[in-house]
């Protein structure tokens, strides 16, 4: 078929083909032992829904007037838009990262790398929230926090959760895989 | 404690690739490198399955001092000749 008659979703699926996903689900889903998959390193990418996460959280905490300034709609259309592609981006980023899909296949390194990286996140994780909750309880209190206010702090600190969880395993996982030589 | 190794000299006198040896002790072959390199310490399940594929005892590969460079090793068998 000449690609000028081609349908409009045939053209889509090509796009989809050319992004290389569906190969490395179709290799992700297969049950071939794990020799040749590849751990790519992501250094950088995690850092991304990671630093809009707090951004958005430092935003919502300390600059509540910002709220008033847009209207309500607008708030939560452009909040949900931003938390819906940053939460998007969270599992590609846990996929395509060093960690990948736990499999039987995974090797001893694989799993400890895997255990490794989820420790540190759940530990850090830990911290934070024995920290933060008793802090934004205080803070609460004395700066006499509008409902509209705790609502937003509460969902931004959710959505920092929810990112740090995805994203940061596979941030502490990129940085201590080292790029190895060529064969 | 670091523990060095000599797969990666045992692999070149065998012939032997990366990705073969990960097929014979059942590892991805990025764990192979990583173990070259130092990067990672096997359990000693792997170091035993490593050193069974090359027919030596798994103090030959791995050991906690630094092995003795190979052309020190053939000066002192020259020498002894």
């Amino acid at each position: 078929m000449k690609s000028s008659h081609r349908s409009i979703l045939s053209r889509l699926d090509d796009t989809v083909r050319w992004t290389g996903i569906p190969a490395r689900v179709a290799d992700d889903m297969s049950d071939a032992p794990s020799i040749d998959r590849k751990h790519r390193p992501l250094r950088w990418i995690p850092i991304w829904p990671i630093a809009f996460s707090c951004a958005l959280f430092i935003l919502f905490l300390t600059w509540p007037s910002a709220l008033d300034l847009v209207r309500p709609g607008g708030v939560i259309a452009v909040t949900g838009g931003l938390m819906a592609s940053i939460m998007g981006m969270v599992p590609g980023i846990h996929m395509y990262g060093p960690l990948g899909k736990p499999s039987f296949e995974d090797d001893e390194r694989e799993a400890a790398l895997r255990k490794d990286s989820f420790l540190f996140c759940f530990g850090l994780l830990a911290c934070l929230n024995c920290l933060g909750q008793p802090i934004l309880l205080i803070l609460s209190h004395w700066q006499n926090w509008q409902i509209a206010q705790s609502v937003s702090v509460a969902i931004s600190a959710l959505m920092l959760n929810a990112t740090l969880f995805g994203s940061l395993p596979t941030l502490y996982a990129s940085w201590n895989l080292r790029q190895l030589p060529k064969e | 404690m670091s523990l060095h190794n000599r797969i990666s000299v045992f692999r070149a006198e065998r012939g032997i690739s990366r990705r073969q040896l990960a097929e014979a002790v059942g590892v991805n072959n990025q764990t192979i490198g990583y173990l070259e390199r130092g990067d990672y310490k096997p359990s000693l399940e792997l170091a035993l399955k490593i050193a069974r594929h090359f027919g030596v005892a798994v103090e030959m590969l791995f050991s906690f001092d630094r092995f003795e460079p190979i052309a020190m090793t053939l000066k002192r068998a020259g020498e002894g000749e």
